[in-house]
């Protein structure tokens, strides 16, 4: 890049905030995803609104694609910059600027770590339910723009249902305002929705109005053991017809169980083929109703239950579904998470189909995630230096895809599309989407300067 | 040359490979928490040695600044879902990328001196304390702050005129019946800064029946030689201070240095491939868990701990217990449980930036109106001495030990 446009570039962020040397642009060369690292020309890291619209302009006057980063916690390559350009970090954009009790609303910028802005609503005795698991690096623009999810959205949902307003830069560099503080809002387009899983496509969100909701009262927590996988994943069913929605209903197959158990000597059921991990929560009298059902249809299917006594033995339960990743990501050089997703009912099916793609295919995979919410994530141990194994886990991911698809589920339940998933894309939505996205985006983005090339466009 | 580093950061791939890129580090890095730039946190510096060894990255010798640009506080190995050895990674690569860059004439010889030339910087001590008291203006009890401003703004401790070793060196014999012996390995801030610490300590053990070895000399846990990428000099204080304690004949190492023990029974070990015959351990857990101390303290001070990065972190509720019960106070628990931002010399190197990381924990002691914080580090208590001093705080840093000393031990 020319020394006269780096100049404008410290001009406007100050030469502290800005690097263009080989070894700084080298950090933002990736991601959490396993895609290939490619550097920026260029990393700037605004301290205010106007230094971002600034940012913006140049980029567009100088053609200089412009990607937005957050935490670079994306596991789709979502943030990874392709084909160079300016990488824009929002860590700088970190305040929290209001917790409104009454109206039960938040407005955050969007560099704001994800679990600092959920400690801050609970030090106001409120809760903001979404919890993905990078959430302790995670930003809320990022969480936006993914629209991240995470254990509790089966009953609280994800990202997109807390999203109330928008401000965020087009890349003209105009300030687009969308959506406010009132539960009910009919202004315009809906913008805050079209900003919800936009993946930094359709310009740069600056701030956020997030929904906050009061605590459940009370809570249950236990942990089912079954021997067999598929009769785990038929409760998951049962539980759902039976009219209760858990706060969070997480499996782990038998290869998770016997990793997390040797990892970290919790003392789990390493005979079991599976387990469930359930919580409810809400009124007292609901929940204690509630979890004696559930505990019914656990036994009824084979289950053996386990419920927590109080929060040490909660906390016990919950560590070894925290721990699945990080025990599985220890075995080998390797990971790759996916996170192939089916209408709950169909969890017996994409279990199955799992377990027979890691036999077609000879592959070490272990299978944990959210099934209340159809969202599994088979987890692929690898070595990327093995080419042979490679090429199999390649065509495994295919087929997971395929399947999931198959069973009317989508490639991706909560890590976006980025560059991993772009060639899956049309076979989910066909071609008339394609060209619709396409379009919308070549409207607000006519130089394809915004995070080029992502999915696919 | 430049074939041979790229191939002995090569070597480090095994160890690379297992970071998977979460960004877990991102959350506990004290200096990520500052700046938001990924080069200041693991997963960066990771992927910038990955970089170079992968051919992606051309100039291997400008990969050192970043590297060296961390606290060594380890809380990234520590929350590592993948358990990812950062701390191994980092000492081996500083070490191979010294070839490139090597270390300025003067950091080199103040290193050589500090690490093999104790007795002389000894000698030196009472010519540092007296510089210190002319130069600088005493803010409270054995605090001050220097006129010119040679650290750079900082309060700080007085370097005393006669060393830890120089009074206690050699066996202090335990009062009354002799229990066992053990070896008090002191840290050169205990030796030269915080002596009163050494003093509680040993005058303590001897007073519940424990025999003492002082080292005459003390020589450095070569930490800081490791932390500016000088992994042989490292190497030869651990093996010089392992033949010291190997040729006594005690059952414990005690210390009062988190960091010491880290280097010579965590890192020494892995490096030199030699651990001491005895156990170390922090004095606290030594009180507790061997001695099973009767130390009964009613002081009713508004307390606190800052737990420092490298203490046995299985041993925090201990400490909590010891504190909260033994000596009486009225604890809680800080809701700040970061780094303090010392790190030996980091913060020599970047004193603003350390600073800046245990503001936001002075804050928080100052606005709750402590009394006292207690950390069983030394580095940690001139870190936050400093800290709270420029807070305007009222609170006190200690040891736990010293107060039982004060009040019981030195009475009895």
């Amino acid at each position: 890049m020319s020394a006269a446009i780096n100049g404008k570039f410290k001009e406007i962020v100050g030469s502290d905030n800005f690097w263009d040397e080989p070894a700084d642009l080298m950090c933002y060369s990736y991601d959490s995803a396993f895609e290939k690292p490619v550097p920026p020309d260029m990393v700037v890291k605004p301290s205010d609104y106007d230094q971002v619209q600034k940012v913006i302009q140049l980029c567009r006057d100088a053609d200089i694609p412009l990607i937005t980063r957050g935490a670079g916690t994306n596991l789709s390559g979502g943030t990874v910059p392709v084909s160079g350009g300016c990488v824009m970090l929002t860590t700088g954009l970190n305040k929290i600027l209001e917790v409104n009790t009454e109206d039960l609303y938040a407005v955050t910028q969007s560099g704001v770590v994800t679990a600092k802005f959920a400690e801050h609503i609970s030090d106001h005795g409120l809760l903001y339910p979404p919890d993905p698991g990078s959430m302790k690096m995670s930003t809320m623009g990022g969480n936006v723009a993914e629209n991240a999810g995470g254990l509790r959205a089966l009953k609280y949902g994800v990202t997109s249902d807390y999203l109330m307003g928008v401000k965020f830069f087009d890349m003209d560099g105009n300030l687009v305002i969308g959506g406010g503080r009132t539960v009910k809002l009919v202004t315009g387009y809906n913008l805050p929705g079209l900003m919800v899983s936009s993946e930094g496509m359709l310009g740069v969100m600056v701030e956020l109005i997030m929904k906050i909701v009061p605590v459940p009262e009370a809570k249950k927590s236990m942990l089912v053991s079954f021997g067999d996988v598929i009769k785990a994943s038929e409760t998951v069913s049962k539980i759902i017809q039976a009219k209760i929605l858990p706060a969070t209903l997480e499996l782990m197959d038998n290869f998770t169980i016997k990793t997390v158990e040797e990892a970290t000597n919790i003392g789990l059921p390493v005979d079991a083929d599976a387990l469930l991990l359930i919580e409810v929560d809400g009124h007292p009298e609901a929940v204690e109703d509630e979890y004696r059902k559930v505990i019914d249809i656990c036994e009824s299917l084979g289950g053996s239950v386990k419920v927590a006594e109080n929060e040490q033995e909660r906390d016990a339960l919950w560590e070894a579904r925290r721990k699945s990743l990080s025990s599985l990501a220890r075995l080998r050089p390797t990971l790759i998470l996916e996170d192939a997703t089916v209408p709950r009912s169909r969890i017996p099916e994409m279990m199955q189909a799992v377990q027979n793609i890691r036999k077609k295919y000879d592959l070490t995979i272990g299978t944990f995630g959210h099934a209340g919410d159809g969202n599994l994530h088979p987890t692929i141990l690898t070595d990327k230096r093995d080419e042979q194994e490679m090429a199999r886990v390649e065509k495994a991911i295919d087929e997971i895809f395929e399947t999931a698809l198959k069973l009317d589920g989508t490639i991706s339940g909560e890590h976006g599309i980025g560059s991993a998933k772009a060639k899956y894309l049309e076979s989910e939505l066909g071609k008339g989407s394609l060209i619709f996205m396409d379009k919308l985006k070549k409207g607000l983005d006519p130089k394809g300067l915004l995070n080029p090339h992502k999915m696919g466009l | 040359m430049y074939d041979d580093v790229v191939k002995e950061l090569k070597e480090l791939e095994e160890l690379v490979l297992k970071c998977m890129k979460c960004g877990t580090c991102h959350a506990d890095c004290p200096l990520y928490n500052q700046d938001g730039k990924e080069q200041s946190v693991a997963r960066g510096k990771i992927a910038l040695i990955q970089s170079v060894y992968e051919g992606r990255l051309e100039d291997a010798g400008k990969i050192l600044k970043h590297i060296d640009y961390c606290v060594l506080c380890g809380r990234c190995k520590q929350s590592c879902p993948s358990g990812v050895k950062t701390d191994e990674i980092f000492l081996k690569a500083k070490s191979v990328l010294r070839k490139i860059e090597k270390m300025k004439g003067w950091q080199k010889f103040v290193l050589s001196i500090a690490m093999e030339k104790p007795e002389l910087l000894a000698k030196m001590a009472p010519l540092m304390h007296m510089g210190l008291k002319f130069g600088s203006k005493k803010i409270k009890d054995d605090v001050f702050k220097p006129i010119i401003p040679i650290a750079g703004g900082r309060n700080v401790v007085s370097v005393k005129s006669k060393t830890f070793a120089d009074t206690y060196g050699g066996l202090n014999k335990a009062k009354g019946e002799e229990k066992m012996t053990v070896i008090f390995y002191p840290g050169c801030a205990a030796n030269m800064i915080y002596t009163s610490w050494g003093e509680a300590i040993v005058e303590t053990l001897n007073y519940f029946g424990v025999s003492v070895y002082v080292p005459e000399v003390n020589h450095c846990c070569g930490i800081p030689a490791a932390t500016m990428g000088e992994l042989d000099l490292f190497k030869k204080m651990v093996n010089k201070n392992i033949d010291y304690f190997d040729s006594l004949d005690a059952k414990y190492i005690v210390t009062c240095c988190p960091t010491c023990q880290y280097g010579l029974n965590e890192m020494g070990p892995k490096q030199t491939g030699r651990s001491p015959e005895q156990e170390m351990m922090d004095v606290v857990v030594f009180l507790e868990e061997v001695l099973h101390a009767d130390i009964k303290l009613e002081t009713g001070e508004k307390t606190t701990i800052h737990f420092p990065c490298h203490y046995d972190r299985s041993k925090d509720s201990l400490l909590e217990s010891f504190v909260k019960d033994n000596l009486g106070t009225d604890y809680t628990k800080l809701k700040n449980q970061s780094c303090c931002g010392f790190g030996g010399t980091f913060s020599l190197k970047h004193y603003g930036k350390s600073s800046d990381i245990s503001t936001s924990k002075a804050e928080e002691i100052s606005t709750k109106g402590f009394q006292r914080v207690y950390t069983p580090c030394p580095g940690c208590a001139m870190q936050l001495t400093d800290a709270l001093a420029k807070e305007g705080s009222e609170a006190d840093v200690s040891h736990p030990v010293q107060l039982f000393y004060e009040s019981v031990v030195k009475k009895s």
